[in-house]
């Protein structure tokens, strides 16, 4: 949890901070950073970061880009009755989830 | 067939990065691995010999109140040494102006014991002799012109005789040879490591290299009491210079704390040794001509493989251009090309995209208030065409071990310090003037005009105006050669996506294309 913590924090850094400096690059939808960031926050750290990497790697011109969502394993657990603030969709895919960051008025 | 193509593509893309992300991870992982080692070779010996060696100490502090008197100097072209009357180099001056400090010429040799060459002996009373009997010379002044010559510095210690054979060499470099007239333990000394480059952004202290090729780095404060058995260099450095000794034999080294807990060592002994020493500013040429295995002694911090390659490409091009700052300029330009297959691949799928501006409009309008809808609508339009005019995360990315390469360099290299370029006096140095840092917020400015941008977050939106006057203010007080590189990246930057954009305006060149 600690390394998802700080995974989570250092790619929000560089989203912020260093990214900006570099232009906006990313052949791909959601960018990287965003794939990194969505990765980080719903699934377990060693697969995110796997598959981040292999993201990071795959972006550049040997690669055509387009759309590209996470995609992630998850065992759902059922909520009744709590207000809840929607962070995340996920919308099944064969037995697992393609990863849509909702749009809620924070991210607005 | 096209799952084949995939499959080279993310062999050839992988094995692109895996040399710069190794070379990293190797050593984050490489200071880790020597802690480990150092715990291990803390043997049953090493508190003997502390004791032993702290009692040198005492005795060679008693020293004190006798006068050591300078018997013999070498002088040559860029050097002069002084011999003090205890057989020890008490003084390494360095001639050229370029090293001067408040206008004097530098002196390499730390006030703080042991002196390079000073002998200690194991057996108490015959070091106690040792520090007190004034030793003999076979010449009172060397001159040095483009020629070794040799020195006989002799010390009758009664008991026995104790002998230091020295050839000096024009470079720095000194050879040695300790003839004993009958077997005793004693230790001898490469010398406290310079004090003329201490600061608190570098690294300094002892680096020990050892038979098997492996480096054992000692920082200043984190020195333990140790024996290393099969050392072939031992060198203290600190930002610019070293005083080393090198044997071609494995040598006993002994480390022990100062009272800072830095690193003093001796190579220990109880017969003849020959040694090679130098001592000097850490060239990496002069050292590479004494034995290519010294070249490790120049460690740049964590980092150091990556910087030390890329150090080998500046210095090509230092070699070519003759000037520094061209050659930090030529650095950005072949980087550049390493990554233009990429690039032009790019440029290529270009000519695809403008047959898709007239959709691209259609979706820039409808998507105008929604840039993350817009974003991804436009990327599916890319992808259904396979055309994408972005560059990239990876070939950006592996800009950043570069930069921070080139950080490096500027912060240890002796042969950046000084190197000068247009108004710049030195690289190394911030640009005094903060012409060189403005220029790169322009650019970066520029830059950020030029490409095409969209936010899904207010806050990042306005960090992201702001940052070319971040940079700018956090730049200005950074080396002025880490500055060049990225302003002159900036540039090349922009004229690439000048050209991009050009294409996509230019409505004749779409008609052309459509013929």
């Amino acid at each position: 949890m600690i390394l998802k913590k700080f995974a989570i924090k250092f790619v929000k850094f560089y989203k912020y901070f260093i990214s900006p400096a570099l232009g906006s690059n990313c052949r791909y939808y959601p960018t990287c950073s965003c794939y990194a960031l969505w990765e980080f926050e719903n699934e377990n750290f060693f697969k995110a970061f796997i598959k981040s990497v292999l993201r990071i790697l795959k972006c550049n011109q040997l690669f055509r880009g387009g759309i590209d969502y996470p995609v992630i394993s998850k065992k759902i657990n059922p909520c009744y009755g709590k207000k809840i603030e929607i962070k995340y969709w996920l919308i099944p895919k064969n037995d697992k989830f393609i990863v849509i960051k909702a749009e809620n008025e924070r991210t607005r | 067939m096209n799952g084949q193509d995939n499959l080279r593509r993310i062999i050839i893309a992988t094995v692109i990065s895996f040399i710069f992300f190794f070379a990293y991870d190797y050593f984050v992982l490489q200071p880790q691995m020597e802690a480990a080692s150092k715990t291990e070779k803390i043997s049953n010996k090493a508190p003997v010999k502390v004791k032993r060696e702290s009692e040198n100490t005492s005795v060679s502090k008693n020293e004190k109140s006798f006068e050591a008197k300078t018997v013999a100097v070498i002088e040559a072209k860029n050097y002069e040494i002084k011999i003090d009357s205890l057989g020890r180099i008490s003084s390494y001056i360095l001639k050229q102006n370029k090293f001067n400090t408040d206008g004097k010429h530098l002196e390499l040799i730390s006030p703080k014991l042991p002196k390079p060459l000073e002998v200690r002996f194991k057996n108490e009373n015959l070091n106690k002799k040792a520090f007190s009997i004034p030793v003999e010379v076979s010449a009172k002044k060397i001159v040095l012109n483009g020629e070794k010559k040799e020195l006989v510095i002799t010390q009758n210690l009664k008991e026995l005789v104790l002998k230091k054979i020295i050839t000096f060499y024009p470079s720095g470099r000194y050879d040695v040879k300790v003839e004993l007239s009958k077997p005793a333990d004693y230790f001898i000394s490469q010398g406290y490591r310079p004090a003329a480059a201490i600061d608190q952004l570098t690294i300094h202290g002892v680096v020990i290299k050892k038979s098997d090729d492996t480096l054992e780095i000692i920082e200043d404060g984190d020195a333990e009491p140790e024996t290393i058995n099969n050392a072939i260099v031992v060198a203290g450095f600190d930002r610019y210079y070293t005083t080393l000794l090198f044997s071609k034999k494995p040598v006993k080294a002994v480390v022990v704390p100062d009272d800072e807990k830095n690193p003093v060592t001796f190579i220990e002994s109880t017969d003849n040794i020959s040694l090679i020493g130098y001592i000097g500013p850490k060239y990496v040429d002069t050292l590479r001509s004494i034995d290519p295995g010294l070249v490790d002694v120049v460690q740049y911090g964590v980092g150091t493989f990556f910087a030390r390659n890329l150090f080998l490409v500046l210095d090509y091009l230092y070699k070519i251009s003759g000037n520094w700052g061209v050659a930090i300029i030529l650095l950005v330009v072949l980087v550049r090309l390493v990554l233009f297959p990429l690039t032009f691949k790019g440029m290529v799928s270009m000519y695809k995209l403008k047959e898709l501006a007239p959709k691209m409009k259609e979706i820039q309008e409808r998507y105008k208030k929604d840039p993350q809808k817009l974003q991804m609508h436009m990327m599916k339009l890319y992808k259904e065409h396979g055309a994408n005019p972005l560059g990239g995360c990876l070939p950006l990315l592996l800009q950043i071990p570069i930069f921070y390469g080139i950080y490096k360099l500027l912060l240890y290299s002796i042969e950046l310090k000084g190197a000068h370029f247009l108004w710049i006096k030195d690289l190394s140095e911030m640009d005094p003037y903060f012409i060189l840092p403005v220029l790169m917020g322009v650019s970066m400015y520029i830059h950020q005009k030029l490409t095409p941008t969209n936010f899904q977050d207010p806050m990042q939106e306005k960090i992201f105006k702001f940052l070319p006057v971040i940079f700018t203010v956090m730049m200005a007080t950074f080396p002025a050669g880490l500055v060049l590189y990225w302003t002159v990246n900036n540039i090349l930057s922009i004229l690439q996506q000048w050209i991009i954009n050009k294409f996509m305006e230019s409505k004749k060149a779409l008609t052309k294309v459509k013929k």
